[in-house]
């Protein structure tokens, strides 16, 4: 009886860290996305000649206008900022679980709201 | 993001401490099991099993944040660990929750009013806990390139290349990133992390990956792992300041190395007034986090009247810290007045505490200690001498017997030996008087000394 318990409790405990690592990984790729989309954003607004660029969707080539393709990235440049910081919100929530079930204590002030760049800069001699 | 999250949130302030060694050195904790039972011999504490049981229920109260605004007397004889207990209290609260500790008579001092200094007191013991949040790029320098026009004035362009251990990617510079990148003297090799707010460069070192780059290299060169998954993170620390420092930097006639200097002087109430409701707001918005600490007020007997009303107005604040207070004083006069009152606190006061006693050791527990302390201060000593050692603790005092150890061990040094014997136990025993022997020398010699003739007033001089 005991066994399966721990069992359980074990399985429980994987469970929310795979899915803790997986995030991790998610905010990863998303970054390294988010970077790629800003440097294509950079390429395009420099480059000045052409009026069609090429543009890859899956494993197809289009040749698409310049301008429509700039809104494109930028709209999911800005689709992709929200979404991280959704799966980082997602995150505390979940790392402050998985140390309950260890019965670790929660992060200290993990849950407060961040000071406002004034309110660090009049505090910062002691920090 | 996580796990980088936790990490610099545990980070914070783990300076560690350095101490000498004290008479309160050896203490780790209060020695409790989890259901807060006391192990007999435990993390430098010995015997006082109920106290040490009382102080761990505070303990966890505290921890809890279940009480705030109390206060709490650890009364027990001379010798008996009210301070170790104390001390054992801070131990065992962690870094985190301020702890502060004063002597009663600190607060009698000519620059600052007592309230003045039990407020400082009171402000010292309340944190409050802060979160700072920045959005940093950081990676290692793959390449930086550098366009200059060609005609020599204008505007520089350039590109850097930055990457981790997952991902790499190009950031096109403007000028005055390439202005504070040549500042830096960044180079191909560095980990840099940029802030993105405000654009400020920091250089953490050079890549292992680039360590032999160069055969020739200053000392100070740092060298670190290049960073781990994504380039632009999120990074938050959290800070626990107390309010006693956020008074000295707000208090304008003194800049913040007040702080360092010690010397704060009084701090006007308005300053206070403005910075409580600056907290209360942060409070409000979710920003702060309120962590009442521990003031720890040894030898309260010495606070007067005055303070003792103080003390129970203050407790009734709502941002009040946890006191505790120790005393070895039995029913005697309230400093300041004519009454006599147990342990010198005003009735009102003593009401509002919850008290813990200490009782006398036993011999097997002196003993014990004077083993501990033996370890702390690296003295081996032979059975023997801690036999004769632990009687003369029980007859006269453990404080003269835990400062006979060191000596005994000089003696012992002086004559080469390599652990202390009974002989120089016994030779210490003659050199040093003990209070006992002492007093015993006076009352037999005390016509000889001078002045003697006062000897009647003197008492009544004593307390004034």
């Amino acid at each position: 009886m005991e066994t399966e318990q721990l069992l359980y409790h074990l399985a429980e405990i994987e469970e929310l860290a795979e899915d803790i690592i997986s995030d991790k990984h998610q905010m990863v790729e998303l970054d390294k996305k988010r970077q790629k989309t800003r440097e294509a954003i950079r390429l395009l607004s420099k480059d000045k000649k052409s009026q069609k660029t090429w543009v890859c969707f899956g494993n197809m080539f289009i040749k698409l206008p310049k301008e429509d393709t700039k809104k494109l990235l930028e709209k999911d440049f800005n689709g992709l900022d929200t979404e991280i910081a959704d799966v980082s919100k997602g995150l505390k929530p979940k790392v402050n679980k998985l140390r309950d079930l260890e019965h670790k204590e929660d992060v200290k002030g993990f849950g407060l709201n961040a000071m406002s760049r004034d309110e660090i800069q009049a505090v910062e001699a002691l920090l | 993001m996580a796990a980088p999250t936790v990490e610099k949130v545990q980070e914070v302030r783990e300076v560690t401490r350095i101490e000498r060694i004290g008479a309160h050195s050896h203490i780790r904790g209060l020695g409790l099991d989890d259901a807060l039972d006391a192990r007999n011999v435990s993390q430098g504490m010995v015997g006082q099993v109920d106290a040490r049981r009382a102080a761990g229920v505070i303990l966890e109260m505290i921890k809890e944040g279940k009480i705030a605004g109390r206060a709490c007397l650890i009364a027990g004889h001379p010798g008996t660990g009210k301070t170790a207990i104390a001390m054992a209290m801070a131990q065992a609260l962690g870094t985190d929750t301020p702890f502060t500790s004063i002597a009663g008579s600190e607060i009698f001092s000519l620059e600052m009013s007592k309230t003045e200094a039990l407020t400082q007191a009171f402000r010292k013991s309340i944190g409050v806990r802060i979160k700072e949040e920045t959005e940093i790029i950081e990676g290692e320098v793959v390449e930086i390139q550098i366009d200059r026009p060609a005609t020599g004035t204008g505007a520089k362009v350039g590109k850097l290349t930055l990457k981790t251990t997952e991902m790499e990617t190009i950031y096109d510079l403007g000028q005055k990133m390439i202005e504070s990148l040549t500042k830096e003297k960044v180079q191909a090799g560095d980990i840099i992390t940029i802030d993105k707010a405000t654009g400020k460069i920091t250089k953490l070192g050079r890549s292992f990956t680039r360590a032999r780059d160069y055969d020739a290299m200053g000392a100070q060169t740092k060298f670190v792992q290049c960073p781990e998954g994504e380039l632009q993170k999120r990074k938050e620390v959290v800070h626990t300041v107390t309010l006693h420092e956020i008074d000295v930097i707000n208090s304008r006639t003194q800049g913040f190395l007040a702080l360092f200097s010690g010397d704060t002087g009084e701090i006007k109430s308005e300053v206070r007034e403005q910075i409580n409701s600056k907290v209360a707001e942060w409070r409000e918005e979710g920003k702060a986090e309120i962590v009442p600490g521990v003031l720890f007020v040894d030898e309260v007997h010495m606070l007067d009247i005055e303070c003792f009303s103080f003390l129970n107005r203050a407790l009734e604040d709502d941002m009040a810290p946890i006191l505790i207070m120790a005393t070895n004083r039995g029913i005697t006069r309230i400093r300041g007045t004519n009454y006599q009152s147990p342990h010198g606190i005003p009735i009102d006061l003593l009401d509002r505490l919850l008290i813990i006693a200490t009782t006398p050791y036993d011999e097997k527990e002196i003993k014990q200690i004077l083993k501990i302390r033996c370890e702390e201060e690296d003295v081996e000593m032979t059975d023997d001498a801690l036999t004769v050692l632990t009687k003369i603790g029980m007859e006269t005092s453990l404080r003269y017997a835990i400062q006979l150890i060191t000596v005994a061990s000089l003696v012992c040094r002086k004559r080469k030996g390599s652990e202390v014997d009974v002989d120089d136990i016994k030779r210490v025993y003659s050199l040093f008087l003990d209070e006992s022997r002492s007093t015993q020398f006076l009352k037999e010699y005390q016509e000889e000394f001078m002045f003697n003739e006062m000897s009647g007033t003197a008492q009544s001089m004593e307390t004034s």
